[in-house]
């Protein structure tokens, strides 16, 4: 019997530690995952880079073949052209794609005079070309006086390019660049205004409702329906917000002028998102300042209006601060809802009435498109997960300083 | 000379309006935050309705064949909910099947036999679970679960989609739902009374056999509550599900290793259009996803007065 039970004991003990172990394991898997996929992209050039590359075709004033010297200074792999006085060298987009870019141009080269030939606004201006752009061609006359190509549209990448101008090239006659693709500034932005606009509709309205049910309400039923209703909100599940955005928020903002999803219709679905969580947080600090406060001040003559923006507040302010944090964690983190509401469009240049993309839903996007990134998906997933654990255990770190001020 | 200590009958009167004013202000906007949901449903239902009323013109659904209809063809106009319901329900109870034995042994553990240092770690541990976005989830799952499940399939002889269906979907969302089963357990495994433990223990039961006896027993209500309320994530889940479901068009997928389609899935995939009826009859299948969840919240309490036990509360 005794063997048994200690068998027993042994057994069930280690289902409960297997369990853990499991859990621990699954998000050391995802985090280590999601690491191991992306890491290789992450760089300044990703976070600062647009996501569309513009295509530009350019042209000389003065294209004529000189002679330079090489300078000392330039890359080891890249190539010298010393007729017009610039460098390329092959690199990797962030996508991994090969590329050809200017690496260097002498002060005095042809590619100082370039204008654009792209129809548009800016054509016949004088452009400066990109260091980090994508050469996809370049057009040169040679000795005989005939057109040819050279460039990664004609499989020749920075030596044979070089190697082609450099023997035969009297004049430039055209050149055609894509700007790099692929960053995320745009989503980065759109996320920055949606948090934004997001926080200053939902605090206001959400600790105002909270102070309702904490300090001015009676025990009645009104008060119970309220509380329930608000605790129902948080259990529908975010597509739903989605739809209601939709159906009930769109009108709102076509008085504003957005005339489909839009940044803005996002930031008013993710604050009734938001709602229940900024209540919820905002009286759990309510409750917890001691009622000798409260009476202390109406005491003294302090109205209750004085007494709760002077007295209560103020001592309520770390719950509020929370409250925030845990809001931008959902934010960032948010997706279905904001795929109704802000559409999946990736914007390099969001506004508050266009439609745009979050980091979240710039994720959604690429990996639900024909020809899914998983790379940059995962690239993009470290930087919210980043900042989701980081604003976590901020808000954790928050409320044991929080519960430890009263209690002592 | 007049007395400083005291207000005038004007400025107790100004004083008496902010305070009525600045109730107003709060009770508006506790009364607006309540509004909410049932502006949800209204919102949502009315235009999840408008495809079966007669005013919708010629491409008006019938609402029985919406209900019961086993396909889901956007390329022929055909709309059915039915099968698609049958594999949300699949898919969620085969997660909670996997999820909540491990979330509930994983919270004993935490409460009952982690040393007293690790219990804040491994409660971290829980609730970075449950902070990491949904969408995180499914580039995690597109990219790894899918290729287990494939290796999986070629073990049984069966061949998926790339690893996509109803089998990634159940191990995702086990993954998913487990910190909302866990911290439930936690918090109600907490709650037990100590005297009934050390009954059970001057009673002759070993440690175990009273945690797992005796606890467990006690802590029944908000465990089951845990699970609805997982089970409840687990029917809303919409991105992380859409990314490895593979949206079938006929069904019901019984076969897990078969792509599967979800009423999220069903609503979020290939989104592009804001008007006509491929968008409008989304919201349909809103309204019904929303039947399902409001269901199951009322189980909770059908159960929660049912089992009894310890209340937490």
């Amino acid at each position: 019997m005794n063997s048994r039970r200690r068998i027993y004991e042994a057994t069930t003990k280690g289902m409960t530690i297997g369990a853990t172990g499991i859990a621990v394991a699954v998000l050391l898997i995802v985090l280590l995952y999601v690491f191991r996929q992306g890491i290789g992209l992450l760089s300044i050039d990703l976070i600062r880079g647009n996501y569309w590359s513009e295509n530009i075709n350019i042209a000389f004033e003065e294209p004529e073949a000189k002679s330079f010297e090489k300078p000392a200074d330039i890359p080891a792999d890249a190539h010298f052209s010393s007729k017009f006085g610039f460098a390329l060298a092959d690199r990797k987009d962030p996508q991994g794609a090969d590329l050809m870019t200017v690496v260097y141009i002498d002060p005095e080269s042809p590619l100082h005079t370039a204008y654009s030939t792209t129809a548009g606004a800016t054509q016949g201006q004088h452009v400066s070309i990109h260091q980090e752009a994508s050469i996809q061609r370049i057009q040169y006359l040679n000795t005989d006086g005939d057109k040819k190509t050279a460039g990664p549209a004609r499989r020749m990448f920075s030596k044979d390019t070089i190697k082609a101008l450099d023997e035969s090239a009297e004049s430039l006659v055209l050149m055609y660049y894509q700007t790099e693709g692929g960053g995320i500034w745009g989503s980065i932005i759109a996320t920055l205004i949606l948090i934004g606009v997001t926080l200053v509709i939902v605090l206001p309205v959400g600790v105002a409702a909270a102070i309702y049910l904490n300090e001015v309400a009676g025990k009645n039923r009104l008060t119970a329906a309220i509380r329930s209703s608000i605790e129902m909100l948080s259990g529908v599940p975010s597509i739903i917000f989605g739809l209601m955005g939709m159906a009930m928020l769109f009108p709102v903002t076509q008085v504003f002028g957005a005339n489909g999803p839009s940044i803005l219709l996002g930031a008013l679905t993710l604050a009734v998102v938001l709602l229940p969580v900024v209540i919820r947080q905002t009286e759990e600090a309510l409750i917890v300042v001691p009622q000798s406060l409260r009476m202390g001040s109406l005491a003294l003559g302090a109205t209750q209006t004085q007494t709760i923006f002077r007295v209560v507040l103020p001592n309520a302010l770390p719950g509020i601060l929370t409250a925030a944090l845990l809001s931008i964690s959902r934010v960032i983190g948010e997706s279905a809802a904001l795929i109704y509401t802000m559409s999946t469009i990736i914007s390099d240049s969001p506004s508050l009435l266009q439609p745009a993309t979050s980091l979240a839903v710039q994720i959604w996007a690429i990996t639900s498109a024909e020809q899914p990134n998983f790379e940059l998906a995962s690239a993009i997933s470290i930087l919210i997960l980043a900042m989701v654990l980081v604003l976590n255990i901020t808000v954790k770190v928050i409320s044991v300083r929080l519960n430890r001020r009263w209690s002592a | 000379m007049p007395d400083k200590t005291r207000f005038s009958s004007k400025q107790r009167k100004r004083r008496q309006a902010v305070d009525r004013t600045m109730r107003g202000v709060f009770l508006f906007c506790g009364i607006l935050s309540a509004l909410m949901i049932l502006l949800i449903f209204y919102f949502v239902g009315q235009k999840g309705i408008q495809v079966f009323l007669p005013s919708y013109g010629e491409k008006r659904q019938n609402l029985w064949n919406f209900l019961t209809g086993m396909s889901w063809r956007q390329d022929r106009g055909v709309y059915g909910v039915g099968f698609i319901v049958i594999n949300t329900l699949i898919t969620s109870f085969g997660a909670a099947v996997i999820s909540f034995p491990l979330a509930v042994l994983t919270g004993l553990y935490i409460v009952k036999l982690a040393p007293k240092r690790m219990r804040v770690v491994f409660t971290t541990v829980i609730e970075l679970l449950a902070a990491i976005p949904s969408v995180v989830y499914g580039v995690f799952a597109s990219g790894s679960i899918t290729g287990l499940v494939n290796t999986i399939a070629g073990w049984f002889g069966q061949i998926t989609a790339g690893g996509v269906g109803s089998l990634s979907v159940i191990f995702l969302l086990a993954i998913m739902i487990f910190p909302t089963i866990c911290s439930m357990s936690i918090v109600s495994i907490a709650a037990v009374d100590r005297q009934l433990e050390l009954g059970s223990l001057a009673l002759g039961a070993t440690p175990m056999q009273t945690n797992m006896k005796v606890v467990l027993t006690a802590a029944r209500s908000g465990i089951f509550a845990g699970l609805i309320l997982g089970l409840g994530r687990a029917f809303g889940e919409a991105t992380a599900v859409t990314m490895v479901a593979g949206n079938a068009m006929i069904g019901p997928t019984i076969n897990p290793f078969d792509p599967t389609r979800t009423l999220t899935s069903t609503m979020l995939a290939g989104l592009k259009e804001t008007t006509g009826l491929d968008y409008d009859i989304r919201f349909s299948a809103g309204i019904v996803l929303m039947i399902i969840i409001v269901g199951s919240n009322l189980l909770i309490h059908q159960i929660r007065r049912r089992i009894g036990g310890v209340t937490n509360e």
